[in-house]
This record gives C-alpha cells, structure tokens and sequence, in this order.
C-alpha cells in the first residue's frame, strides 16, 4: 500500500514537471516576420506603394474626369452611382501607416531625411485621400489597438496638417548634412536625391494651395512662390517606374488585351483629343491609342458601354505599345507640367495674362515632350490658331483644357474640374447618370461603415467638399 | 526454466487477494502427467487439479472415452490436450481459464433445447448456465462474473458458462455482452451444490454497445453517461461505402452537419457539430478528431501557389487519410460535459475514432474489394434553343456563348452548325471510378496480437484528368506481460497522390464555352490549345495541362502502456505522433512558340510553384484512475496530464515563364515570383481531473476539472480552469409502478464550461517583407526588399474565451427495448471570443485580435431505434434522427457594427456577402434583393418581407434595391437535419437504406447568376416572349396589361430592349440566386448477400458476403446548380453559404466483395 502511494507520488510529480515549465510555452513571439524592420526597407515600400496610392485613386477619378470609360452599360463608376472603394482606402492607409511608423523609427534613430520625406509622402497620400472623401481620420489614425476607432477631421484641418507637414520637411532638408542618408535603391521617386524631395514638397505645397481657389484665404502669389522653388522641368518629375512586373496602367492594358476589358477611353477625352470638341488633332492622341478597326478614333460614353461586341476593335483602349501604358512606363505622382499648368492658372488669375500664357505653352510643350513627339508635331500643334491664341485671348478654359490632357490619368484633374464646376466644352453627365447633377465627392466606403460606422460622416455625392464650397 | 519463470508469477498472484487468476498459456504450462486406465473425464479432473485451469463438458460427449494410458515427465498442456484429444470427435476452445471441451461439429442450440441441455450437464460443484439472447441464440463470449469474487469467465460458443469452487451462499450473478442490457440474477448455493441459471439478454437501447468509448479513450457504459453519445459501428459505417469514412456519417448522427463540398477525387468533408461555435470567420468550426487516443490535424491548406480560382476547396481532409474499413468504431461527443475533459480543443465536439486491434484467436484473414461507377449526380438544367451569338444574332467568332438564334436559324447560316447543342456541363464531366481494395490480418493470443491492413485505393474524377490514389497501412499491437503490465502500439500510414483541378474555374470555363462546340475536343496533335475562332478557353485542356498535385504522406503512431500495480490504482500512458508533409507542385506548359498557337490565359507562359508543407503533432497524456467504493456509492477518481506540441512549417516557391516550355524545373523558370517560408508553433498543457460517482447503480454525478497553460497567451493570461458536472438518473430502476411498457427511462442533465486560447501569435505585431503580403506579393527590385507592419496587429493582453454549456435529455426504451427514444435540449454561450476583428485601416490595421463577442447556439436532437419486426428469417430496424439548432450573434465589440466573413462575386450588382451582425445569426448571406411596394421608407433594413409585392419600374421591369441596401436572404445553416435508415435482413440478405435531409438551408448559387448572364439557363428560353410582370408601381397601383419583351434588342413593340430583361435585370438581383437549398436524398441503398454457411464448410473461407450500394441515387431539391451540398469553400470554412460552381456531387453504383478465411 505505501508502496502504490509512493509511485502515485512519482507519477504526480512527473505530469505537474509538465505543467510548471513555463519557459516551454514562451514561444509566442511570431517567427515569420521581424518586430523592427530595416528603415531603408519601409522606405522602400512607401515610395513604392504611392504609386500604387495614385494608380488606385487615379482609377476612380479618371472615369468622372471622363478620361476612361467603362466598356459595360450602367456601370457604377460611370453613372454616378454609390461605388464601394474599400480597397483604395485600405491601400492608402496601409501605406500611410507604413510612413507613419518609419518615421517613428527615424525620429528614435535621428535620421532627419527618413522623417521629412515620410512627412511629404504623407502630405501627398492625405491630400489625395482627402479630395476624393473630405473629412478623413488623420489626428488620431494609426494608433493601433489603443484607438481603432479613430475620429474623422475635417477637411480644412487636412489642409493644414499637410501644409504644416511640407513646411516642416522644406525646412528640414534645407541641412546640406543629410544628403546620401537615403539609398538611392530604397526611394522607387527620387533615388535619395534629397534636391529634388524639397522640390517635390514645394509642388505638392503649392497644389494644395492652388486647390483652394474658391475659398477666401487663396493667394495665386502663394501658390507662384511654392511653384519658384519647384520643378524646372520633365526631369524633376516625382514618378515610378520600377515594377515588380507590369507598372499599373500596363497590368490595365494587359487584362484588356486578354478580355478582361478595362482601360478604355472615354468619348469625352477621345473628342478633346481628335478635333470632335476643338476641331484640331492632337498629336498626343496617337500616343495614347491606336484608330479602331474602323480608322478613326472612338472612345466609349459613360455609362452606355461599349458598343461592339467587345473582342473587336471598335472603340479605344490603353494599349500595351502606348506611352502611358507601355512595360516600362512612368506612374506620374507630380509632373513639371502640372507645375507649368499651375503657374499658368495662378499668373491668369493674378492678372498677368503674358507671364500665363507662356506658362501655358511650356505646359503643353513640356508634355508633349515628355510622350516623345518630333519637334515637328509640337510645333505645328502649338501654332495651331485654337491653342496659340495669344496672350490676350487665354482664357482659364484653354489653360484648363490643356491641364486636362497634360495631366491624363492623373487625379488632380477631377479637382481642377470641381474647382471650375465641370466648365469644359461639351463636358456632359454620363448616360442613366444616377444624380441630376454633377459628381461632388466618392461616397465613404464599406470598410469603413463596417469597422468604423459611428465615426462616419453622412454624405451625398452632390456634398461640395470644403474647398469646392 | 519455464516453470521457474512461471512460478514468481503465480505467486505473486496469489498474494494479490483481488487480482484476478492470471490467464495461462497451454502452451507454457508444464506438467508432469501420468494416467492408467483413467477415463477422459479423470484425465481432466487430473489436469485441473494440476494447473488453475476448470474444464467444461458433457457428460454424453466425454463418456465413452476410457481405458487412457498416458505418461510424461513434464509437457504442455496444449500437447496433452491435444493428444488426448486425438482421435475423438471432441475439440476444446479456452475462454479465460476455462477448457470448454466441444463437439467438433457444432450445432447451433435451439431455444427449446436450452432445458433438455442443461439437464445433461454434469455438474461437480457452483453455478452452470447459459446465455442466450431473446431469440433464444446463444450469446458466445458473454461475460459472467459473481459479485464480490474474482474470477469471471464467458460463455462459450453454445452461450453456456461455468463457475465452480464457490461455498454455500448466496451469489449476484451479472452476465453482460457487447450490445445487451446487463443483467443480474440471484442464486442459493448449497455446501457442494449446483445451481442452474437461465440468462435471457436482451439487446440495449438504441442498438449500441452498453459501453462506450467516452474523452480520453475511457470506456463508460451508456447508462453512467449524463450527457447524450451515440456511436457508429463498423458495420454501420461499411454499410455506406463513402471512401471518406465522414460522409458515411450522413444523415446518422443527430445535430452534426456533415457537408461534401463536391465529389472531387479526395475532397474534403465538412462537419459542425451544433452549430458555429466562433465568430471568428478564420477559425474552424470543426470538430477535434482523435484516432486512437490521439488528437490528429484535420487541416487542409488550400495554399495553391498561384494557380487559378479556389483550387484549395477540393483538396482533402487529413482525417480522410484513414481507411473506413479500419475503424472499429466513431463515437460522437457533442456539448461540454462530453468533451470537458479535452478541453479547449474539443469545444466544436469531438469525433473519437477508434481503429480496429486484434482479440485473442486463431488467425483472421479479411479480403474487401469495391469498385464503383461514378457519375456527377445532379447537373443545371440548361436551354438547348439557342445558339452562339447575340441579340439573335449568329456570330460563331462572338464571345457570347447563347444569346444567338434558335439552331434551324444558325443552320441556315452556318451548314456546319450541329443539329443539337452540347449539354454544357453534363458533357463535359465523364463517368469516373473507384476502386479500393483491402486486406487485413488479425491474430494472436491472450498474451500478444497484432492485426494490421493494407489497402490501395484509386479514384477517377468525374471531372476529367483529376484523380486521387493512396496507399494505407496500419499495423496494431496488443501485449500483456503480466497482471500488472499491459501496452499497445498503432500505426497508420498513409501515402495519398491526386491531381485536382478547380471546378470552379472548370464550370466558369464551360458557362462561357458555347455549346455549339465539343469540349472535348481541346487538344491539336502539336499538343497546342484548340478553340473555336472567338478565343474561349477550353476547360478540357486547362485541366489537362493546368495541374495541381498533392503527394502526401501521413504517419499516426501511438503507443500506451497500462500499469495496474494495486487492484484500486491503474496509471496509463499514451504517447502519439501525427506527422504529414504535403507536397504540392503546380504546373502548366508554355507556348511552344508555334505559328498561330493561342497563350492560354492560365497557363501564361509556362510556371512551376513547388509548396511544401510540414505538419507534427506530438500528444503525451498521463491518466491515473483511482477506483473505491464506500458502501453503495462507487467513485473512480482519474486525473491527468495532457500535452500537445504542434508545428507546421511551410515553404512555397514560384516560377513563371519557362525555357523549355513543358520541363517543370524552377531552374527552368526565367523568373521566380514567389519564395517564402513561415513557420507555426503551438504548445499547450493540461491537467485535468474526472470523479464520476454511481449510487446503487441507478445515480450518476460525474464531475471534471481542468486547467490549461498554453503557449498563444501572454504569461499572464496564460492559465485557466475549467469545470463540468453531469447527472443522471436511471427512475425506473427506482420509481415503482411505471407502466409495464416503459422499459428503460433516464434522465441527464449536465452543465459545463470550456475556456479558449487564441490562435498562435495572435499577441505579436511584426512588419513583413512585401513578398510575404498575401494581397499584394511584390519581389524585390533592384535587390531591394520591401518591408510594411504587417496588417493583422498582435493584442498583448487577450484573455481566455469561455464557452458555457447547459444540456438536459432523456433516454428511454419501451416495449422490452424494442423502441429506444432519446432526446437532449442544449443551449450554449460562448464569452470573450477571441476574434480577429476586421478594424478601420485608418487604425493601422486591418485586423485585430481582441475578446469581442457573443454567440448563443441552442437546439434540440433526437433519435429513436426501432425494431418492428424481429423473427427468426425476417428482421426489419429503423432509426431515424433529427435536430434541430438556432443560432444568435448576441453582441459583438462595442463600436463595432459587423463581422465580414466573406463575400463572392456576382454579375452587375448581385455580389454577395457573408457577415455576422448583432441580433442575427451566423451564416447569414446579405446580398441585393429585388424592391418590394411600401419598403420605403424603409423599416427594417436587415430583412426582405416576401409577402410584400413587387414594385415595378416605370419600364415595366422589377426594380432591384441599390447595392448599398443590401440585406439577409437567406442562411447556411440548415435549421433542420433528419436522417430515417432502414435495415431489413431476411436470411442471408440484407438490405439497409438511409434517407437524409438539410431543411431551411440557403445558399448563394453563383453558378445561376452566371447561367442567366449568358443564357444558359433553361429558364431563359422565354426570352423570345413579352409579359407582364406581376407587382405594384411607385403609386400603389397594380401593374397590369404592360407587357415588356424578354429578350435582346428591338422587341416587338418596337421598343429597344438592349441586352435584355436576364442580362439588364435578372442578373442583378442576388434575390434571384440566393436560393434554397434544401433537400432530401437516398444517400445510400446497399444490398447485401451473405454466402450460406454450408456451402462454405468443406473450403478455406470462413465467411463470404458480396454487395452492391448506390449512393444518391435520388434526390429531391429546388436548387438550380450542382448539388445543393457543394460549396466553393475549402471544407473547414465558415464561408459556407458561397457556392460558387463548385464539384459536382456523385451519383455512384458501388459492388463489393469481402471475404474471411
């Protein structure tokens, strides 16, 4: 009997040696991903994604500035209806969150580059957002598990914090010290070159202050001062074009050669572009697309779909050997003619119609070079009576009508639109629009209603946002 | 030397007061023998006064062999036994230590022989007996024991037993036999005397074995339970012929939903044990397997390595790497009290299998060999009208597969055009095959045996070029070494091999194939694609060339040891290994570079992805069982140590655009797009305790204790307890005057808790390289790796969830057992759930573990077994279950509106999602639905009112909600499961079917709203016609005398109705695909002949049977797709409402022989 109490003991003994061993289960920590990552590796990855960032807002924009088309009937995008854009959001606040922590990493490595150009990819990935939705969490977002329920700031606080952000990297990158703290291989925009940040923060700085036309505060001098310390020309460019396989536009045109349609060309740019609108030819259009079966060049209404049968060449799309679409191509985040277009607008509305007119002409020049036309095909196109209309006789229309196809695809344009109230010749609702006017704002999306609800402004797609107030 | 090891053994026995005599082996008991002139009798009486052996016998048959002279200094008593033996007609059997010396021939004793046999017998002091069952059949190996002594002893094969060396006195004699009521009579023995008693056993309730195996392979008797169990035998489950033992489950098992998502070679099974226990759209709802003692992985990756569409879903389940012909039994443990002492990882229940181990006996050889003819069961009905093109129009070189003209209209245009069209699925899918063959070996003695099984099985998909194969082997080990030592050892080994093409992808690619054309003519003697002029991919050749192969290999190895030191004190060990790599290679060719050749849009240019994945479970389990009784109150105290160490180490690599265009080396590839690897570790320890207490054998009270220390929570949060309690009551053992036809009646009730842990690394936060970012895998540029936080956040201080479980039910039997009934209500409420909480990306991240959340299951299950006829040819039993289980999202994190679990997609604006809101129930499908008149302004934004009518536009069309207004159409989770089977034996034949059902079931079939997009479906063959819809308009009034056209174009109205009222409308409205799912199947009819026995008596054969099984022979459904069962989600997902196009169920014709020798 002492005996059989004895071995229960033994036994006892060996199953709570089990138990206690607390050190066996500390192996909680996960193997498959490191707690501090390299700094240069999320830089990496932020001026990768911006591209990304752009692409996907891009992807929203360019078929309300009817640059593209969908190539199936009543599609939501096209006629205004409520669009779920989780993904875009989701996209743009990862990378943003990826910022965010670089510079936290940073500022506790005291690498004063890393922080300022995170602050400008900020700055840039905010103002983007803020002009598709308005209102969006900025103040208390990233904050992980101790708020994930962050509250929403108002759009002109947006403004400011993006303003307060480009203010602060200038200053920052103005000491001559940082220069080669960046790998050039870790920055897919600038290659490290800290000159050309500065720039970049000074076009973004006055982008946003061009965007407040119609508020009070606007100041066209402001918007000249940001632009003088900006690009001076197509070199400069804040743009991407390393990809892991196809560039985003290119992947676009691909799916559309293997029938997954996409990318197609609205009627509407197709009719700014082959002399339907301005009855001129615009070299720029055999740049983008090739004739249809038919030779001509068609582009698709939105809202009505295509109307062939979709495997032929009836209508217009990005294509695979086109510049912006072509393996290889630059996904352009801020452009020397987008700057150009600004300094036309702010010279015209400042009263100096010279000063405008040949910033306008530069603009037009400047990108025209950039699609690689002969010299010729410039000349000729900027000597044209309808574009070369003189000093004089510019108006904010034709500065506006160039700034539409010189900025193509790029989201800036569906603001500019706003700005001037869709004042574009012939520029038309799409067919079974879905609102009686023009679009205004993108509807906040379901991930957010989901996650977020309570926090989540009620809006209409007719709601002018702050600065188009 | 034998005697002398022999003689400790002996000895130590005897000093061991209650251990019972150990068993001798014949052939190692030596003695000295020497008779002259003695009869067969003296010689026995000679042998038992020799040696702890008691013979048995007739008079009759023993007397007239005399005169024996034998003489030997020392042999076995199997030599002598056989000597003596020799040249009589007699043979001796030993059960135990009894010698029952028997006719060599036997006859089967008839009941009303049972008086006249006895009084035969020869009877030299104690209790002599039979057994017999209610038809008067001898019950061979039945188990007799007299209270307060030790020896038991069974009954022989003629059902008669003997008990000697008892004093005057009276005894409790119980007899109790595998699938009979215990029972227990009392006897007056004499000084010397002999009694006689008569044992009539009648079978238990419910058809199943009085005892049980219950949580850690403790066997119970059904009767101590106070929770409901129910066990599937072998034979039950070999009545069904599934190759996955678990659909053999189908429609048996009261509240467990048992779901194929297809019939693809291998495919994975899905089951829920009472519903979804989880908000956590992750996590399985599966039940924990345990083979053998042994929790084994029932994961199924469904990594696929890039290949295209939902591939995962047909890949199989791990659990179906085991052979339904070895599994002895599968006992199903459904609510807390059953599974407590698991703990956490039995919360979803537990499904116990045990594989079969050899007894004591001569050599049993089995043969089982079944071949099936397989075809898909059910196929969408499809329109056979019109042909290729669109708005009538006959364009062969169009993408539009059906919206042409009618075929004699086509014909005129196009000579070649066939007379008929394609049956569009139905053609593409052929017959497949099954075919397993198995043979098992048992044998042994009462000191070891060993039984083991190989099998081959070899399947041919009926979806074309998909096959599975694998190769089984089990070998099991039973030794005693003494009184005190006993052990065991199983191993399962599995090599599996499939192919498995996405039938997902397969049927998307047919509902685009126009059915003018033959699929089955995809490949030109280049071996290149071939199509019709519009370039539509051939689901043939994308499933010929396009491979996924999985090659597994899958060990389950355990062992035990008993040790018995004292007769109150057992102390078990049981230590298993599950070990399986997967090995999975996706290939596909790319183009050979030929003049015109088309790049087929999977197959790209050519890729090779090599994925692997390594998966071990190591489990140590310690119980020590204490056993007393204190007057009438009997207790078995047992408490234990529990471990579990897990990994799972994965690496997948990707290479796409090869050299040589069909040489599948990732060093062929020019770029490699994929090379990771990621690494799983989870550990948990248990201590637990069990003190069941029996009062008088008619009270119950069991209670169970807990406490977990895992591995996945933070240090402090790291341990947990706890409890369970369970009654039951056994009243008419105790409440006098209950009517004569109640025979059995017990009453359970039991409540338990169930603590949680998180899923490995739910605490951690880490940033990730972006070729690690499942949404987004970029490879690095330039030698530039690109690092982001990785999106699900890590909580540190997460608690353990805490499921609460209240079960009450009652087991009764009437009619002397011919009617069993049981019935058990439970409610259950899980707290805390640790859920990976979809967050705001603004936060950060995307997901977020955190205690969020409360889900409420509840339902009822019952079954009931009858026996309406019982004769001596003729027998007919039924048994039919049904269940009945609701369920509630009762809350979820404060803040947080829903839980999105998954959504699939759907043509125009008819996409549906699967999520889980507060004061809804889990498995709803939210989609949109069609505008019904007074619904705006609208009230109740969750629910369709059907009873509403239809508002219709000023088109003429029904007008569908905005896609923002989506809303519950339907749920997957049926609220109703019943299964009714029927056995019926006459003679040698036996035929057994088994009806089941799923009621009030939806499901999104993405299938119909692809069939409507383009035409396929058969309903769209009034597409040429004008009609009005039934509905109201905006104002009130009823839509009448407003016909619209269904068709494309200009109808003739003249109006123009673009790409019509299907394509326009229908399509949109995910109402219309939102469907139900319901339905009543012949899941299995088998028919079975048992050779005579008299035909086999002069052969080698022992016993023979062949059969022939058809499974889902029948059905009854509404539902437009593939089976309504399938689903287009891997087996253990929660997405379960989505089916997608899914793997068509099959429809087989099974024949099977099996033999014993």
């Amino acid at each position: 009997m002492k005996k059989g109490i004895k071995k229960i003991t033994a036994f006892m003994m060996l199953a709570l040696a089990f138990g206690s061993c607390s050190k066996y289960l500390d192996i909680n920590e996960s193997p498959n991903g490191a707690v501090e990552p390299p700094i240069s590796g999320l830089l990496a990855h932020s001026t990768y994604a911006t591209a990304y960032t752009t692409f996907d807002v891009s992807n929203i924009t360019s078929y309300y500035a009817q640059y593209l088309a969908s190539s199936g009937p009543g599609s939501d995008l096209d006629t205004y209806n409520d669009i779920d854009a989780s993904s875009t959001w989701s996209y743009i606040y990862d990378a943003m969150t990826d910022m965010n922590r670089m510079r936290g990493i940073a500022i506790s490595k005291n690498l004063a580059a890393y922080v300022a150009v995170a602050d400008i990819l900020t700055a840039y990935n905010l103002s983007i957002t803020t002009n598709l939705w308005g209102d969006i969490p900025y103040s208390e977002a990233f904050q992980g598990v101790t708020n994930f329920l962050p509250k929403y700031d108002d759009q002109k606080t947006i403004y400011d914090s993006c303003l307060l952000l480009l203010n602060r990297s200038i200053t920052t990158l103005g000491d001559p010290s940082l220069d080669g703290q960046i790998p050039a291989s870790a920055d897919f925009i600038h290659g490290g070159n800290i000159a050309a940040w500065v720039k970049t923060a000074y076009l973004i700085k006055a982008r946003l202050l061009n965007e407040i036309s119609k508020q009070p505060e606007y100041d066209p001098a402001a918007v000249l001062a940001a632009l003088a310390n900006s690009y001076t020309s197509n070199d400069d460019d804040a743009q991407v074009t390393q990809f892991d396989g196809n560039g985003p536009w290119v992947q676009v045109a691909y799916n559309n050669s293997v029938l997954l349609l996409d990318g197609w060309l609205s009627a509407y740019f197709v009719n700014a572009t082959n002399e339907t609108i301005y009855g001129n030819y615009d070299p720029r259009l055999p740049a983008i697309t090739d004739p249809t079966e038919s030779g001509d060049y068609q582009g698709t209404v939105n809202g009505a779909g295509r109307t062939g049968s979709g495997t032929s060449h009836g209508e217009c799309y990005l294509m695979l050997d086109k510049w912006y679409s072509i393996p290889g191509s630059p996904l352009q985040i801020a452009t020397y003619v987008e700057a150009k277009f600004m300094e036309s607008e702010a010279q015209f509305r400042s009263g100096n119609k010279t000063e405008a007119y040949a910033a306008y002409l530069d603009g037009i020049t400047a990108n025209m070079k950039k699609l690689n036309l002969a010299d010729s095909s410039i000349t000729r196109y900027t000597t044209l009576p309808s574009v070369a209309v003189g000093a004089a006789n510019l108006t904010l229309a034709l500065i506006m009508k160039e700034k539409y196809i010189g900025c193509f695809l790029m989201p800036v344009t569906w603001d500019d639109m706003r700005r001037i109230d869709y004042a574009y010749p012939d520029f038309t609702l799409p067919v079974d629009s879905h609102l009686p006017s023009f679009i205004r704002r993108v509807n906040y999306p379901a991930v957010e209603i989901s996650t977020n609800g309570a926090n989540v402004p009620n809006v209409e797609l007719t709601d002018h946002l702050w600065w188009d107030k | 030397m034998k005697i002398a090891l022999m003689l400790p053994g002996i000895l130590f026995s005897g000093l061991l007061l209650f251990a019972r005599a150990p068993i001798q082996d014949l052939r190692k008991t030596i003695i000295p023998f020497e008779i002259n002139h003695a009869s067969l009798k003296q010689a026995f009486q000679k042998i038992e006064t020799a040696t702890h052996l008691y013979f048995s016998f007739k008079t009759n048959d023993v007397l007239r062999y005399v005169d024996i002279n034998y003489s030997s200094p020392g042999i076995s008593v199997e030599k002598l036994l056989n000597d003596l033996l020799a040249g009589t007609d007699l043979g001796y059997q030993q059960l135990e230590n009894n010698i029952i010396i028997k006719k060599n021939v036997l006859q089967i004793s008839a009941p009303a022989l049972m008086q006249a046999d006895l009084s035969v017998l020869d009877f030299e002091g104690g209790i002599r007996g039979k057994v017999t069952n209610e038809k008067g059949e001898p019950i061979a190996g039945a188990s007799v024991s007299v209270e307060g002594h030790v020896n038991g002893v069974a009954a022989d094969v003629n059902g008669s037993f003997t008990i000697n060396g008892l004093k005057a006195g009276k005894y409790h004699v119980h007899v109790s036999a595998v699938g009979y009521v215990m029972e227990t009579q009392e006897v007056t023995l004499t000084e010397n005397g002999n009694a006689e008693i008569y044992f009539q056993l009648k079978l238990s309730a419910n058809n199943l074995s009085d005892v049980v195996v219950t949580a850690l392979g403790i066997s119970r008797s059904v009767r101590s339970l106070g929770y409901s169990s129910q066990e599937i035998s072998a034979k039950e489950l070999t009545q069904a012929h599934q190759n996955n033992f678990l659909n053999s489950l189908q429609g048996r098992v009261a509240g467990m939903t048992i779901s194929s998502a297809g019939g693809g070679p291998g495919q994975g099974v899905s089951v829920v044990i009472r519903g979804v226990n989880s908000l956590n759209p992750g996590k399985s709802n599966e039940p924990l397997y345990v083979v053998d003692g042994i929790p084994v992985d029932n994961g199924s990756s469904t990594m696929t390595l890039g290949t295209t569409g939902a591939r995962g879903v047909q890949m199989a389940n791990r659990v179906s790497d085991i052979n339904p012909d070895d599994i002895e039994s599968v006992n199903i443990l459904r609510g807390g009290a059953a599974t407590a002492l698991y703990g956490l990882r039995g919360a979803n229940g537990v499904i116990v299998i045990t594989t079969k181990y050899a007894k004591a006996g001569k050599l049993v050889v089995n043969y089982n060999a079944s071949y099936s003819i397989d075809q898909g069961d059910k196929f969408p009905e499809v329109q056979g009208t019109y042909t290729q093109g669109y708005e009538g129009e006959y364009t062969p070189d169009s993408f539009w597969p059906d919206w042409g003209p009618t075929i004699p209209d086509a014909k005129l245009i196009d000579p070649t055009h066939p007379d008929k069209l394609y049956d569009q699925y139905k053609h593409a899918y052929v017959t497949g095959n099954q075919f397993r063959n198995t043979l098992s070996l048992q044998g042994g003695n009462d000191k070891a045996s060993l039984s083991g099984s190989i099998s081959y099985f070899d399947q041919n998909g009926v979806l074309p070029f998909t096959y599975y194969k694998n190769i089984s082997t089990r070998l099991s080990g039973r030794w005693t070494f003494s009184d005190q030592l006993s052990a065991g050892a199983d191993v399962l080994f599995t090599h599996t091999n499939g192919n498995f093409y996405d039938a997902d992808r397969f049927n998307e690619e047919m509902s685009y194939w126009a059915p003018r054309w033959d699929v089955r003519d995809y490949i030109n003697p280049d071996g290149t694609e071939k199509q019709y002029p519009a370039y539509n991919g051939n689901a043939w050749y994308k499933a010929k060339t396009n491979q996924f192969i999985s090659d597994v290999y899958h060990t389950i190895a355990s062992g035990y040891a008993t040790y018995k030191p004292l007769t109150w004190f057992t102390a078990t060990y049981r230590f298993g290994v599950d070990q399986f790599s997967d090995n999975r290679s996706a290939t596909a060719p790319g183009p050979q570079g030929l003049p015109g050749e088309v790049i087929d849009e999977d197959n790209a240019y050519g890729f090779v992805g090599k994925y692997n994945i390594n998966n071990r479970s190591v489990n140590s389990n310690l119980l020590l069982t204490f056993d007393h009784t204190f007057g009438k109150f009997q207790t078995t105290l047992r408490v234990g140590n529990d471990l579990l160490d897990q990994q799972t180490e994965t690496v997948s690599t990707r290479g796409d655009t090869l050299d040589v265009y069909n040489l599948f080396l990732l060093s062929n590839a020019k770029k490699i797009t994929t090379a990771t690897n990621s690494l799983t570790q989870y550990r948990i320890v248990g201590l637990y305790g069990e003190l069941p207490v029996n009062y008088d054998q008619f009270l119950y009270l069991s209670v169970t204790g807990r406490n977990d220390w895992t591995s996945t929570l933070e240090a402090a949060n790291r341990s947990f307890f706890y409890s369970s309690a369970s009654l039951g009551w056994i009243f008419t053992q105790n409440i006098n005057n209950l009517p004569k036809w109640l025979t059995y009646g017990k009453f359970r009730t039991s409540l338990a808790g169930i603590g949680k842990d998180a899923a490995p690394y739910s605490t951690s936060t880490v940033y990730i390289p972006m070729q690690n970012d499942p949404n987004n895998p970029t490879q690095p540029i330039n030698g530039q790796i690109q690092w982001t936080l990785d999106n699900r956040g890590g909580v540190s201080n997460l608690k353990p969830e805490y499921t609460t479980t209240f079960e009450l039910g009652t087991d009764l039997s009437f009619i002397d057992n011919r009617i069993a009934l049981n019935f058990t209500w439970y409610k259950s409420n899980s707290k805390d759930q640790i859920i990976p909480v979809a967050t705001s990306p603004t936060s950060g991240f995307t997901s977020l573990t955190l205690n969020a959340g409360e889900i409420q299951n509840s339902g009822i299950e019952v079954t009931i077994n009858a026996k309406p006829v019982l004769t001596r040819d003729f027998n007919w039993t039924v048994g039919l279950n049904f269940s009945h289980n609701t369920n509630e999202v009762i809350s979820l994190y404060q803040g947080l509106q829903e839980i999105v679990v998954g959504s699939q997609f759907g043509y125009s604006r008819s996409s549906v999602t699967m999520k889980y809101i507060p004061g809804e129930s889990v498995g709803d499908i939210f989609g949109t639905p069609i505008s019904r008149y007074y619904a705006k302004p609208d009230t109740d934004p969750l629910h369709v009112n059907k009873s509403l009518p239809v508002l219709i536009g000023d088109d003429g069309f029904p007008e569908l909600e905005p896609e923002t207004n989506q809303k519950i159409l339907g749920n997957a989770y049926p609220k109703w499961i019943a299964g009714i089977a029927n056995t019926l034996t006459y003679k040698n034949f036996s035929l057994y079917f088994l009806f089941d059902g799923h009621f009030d079931v939806q499901k999104y079939d993405q299938l119909n709203n692809f069939m409507a997009a383009f035409g396929i479906a058969k309903y769209t063959e009034n597409r040429n016609t004008s009609i009005t819809f039934q509905g109201v308009h905006e104002d009130g009034t009823p839509n009448v005398n407003n016909p619209v056209y269904l068709g494309q174009g200009v109808g003739p109205d003249g109006k123009d109705y673009g790409a019509g009222y299907y394509r326009n409308r229908y399509r949109g409205a995910s109402e219309n695909f939102v469907e139900d799912a319901s339905f009543i199947k012949l899941r299995t009819l088998s028919l079975t002949y048992n050779l005579e026995q008299k035909w086999l008596n002069k052969t080698f054969i022992k016993a023979a049977s062949v059969g022939f099984t058809g499974i889902n022979l029948w059905m009854h459904t509404n539902y437009v797709g593939f089976d309504p069962e399938s689903s287009s989600s891997p087996a253990n997902s929660n997405l379960n409402g989505l089916a997608g196009f899914t793997y068509p169920a099959l429809k087989s014709y099974l024949f099977s022989l099996n033999v014993t020798f």
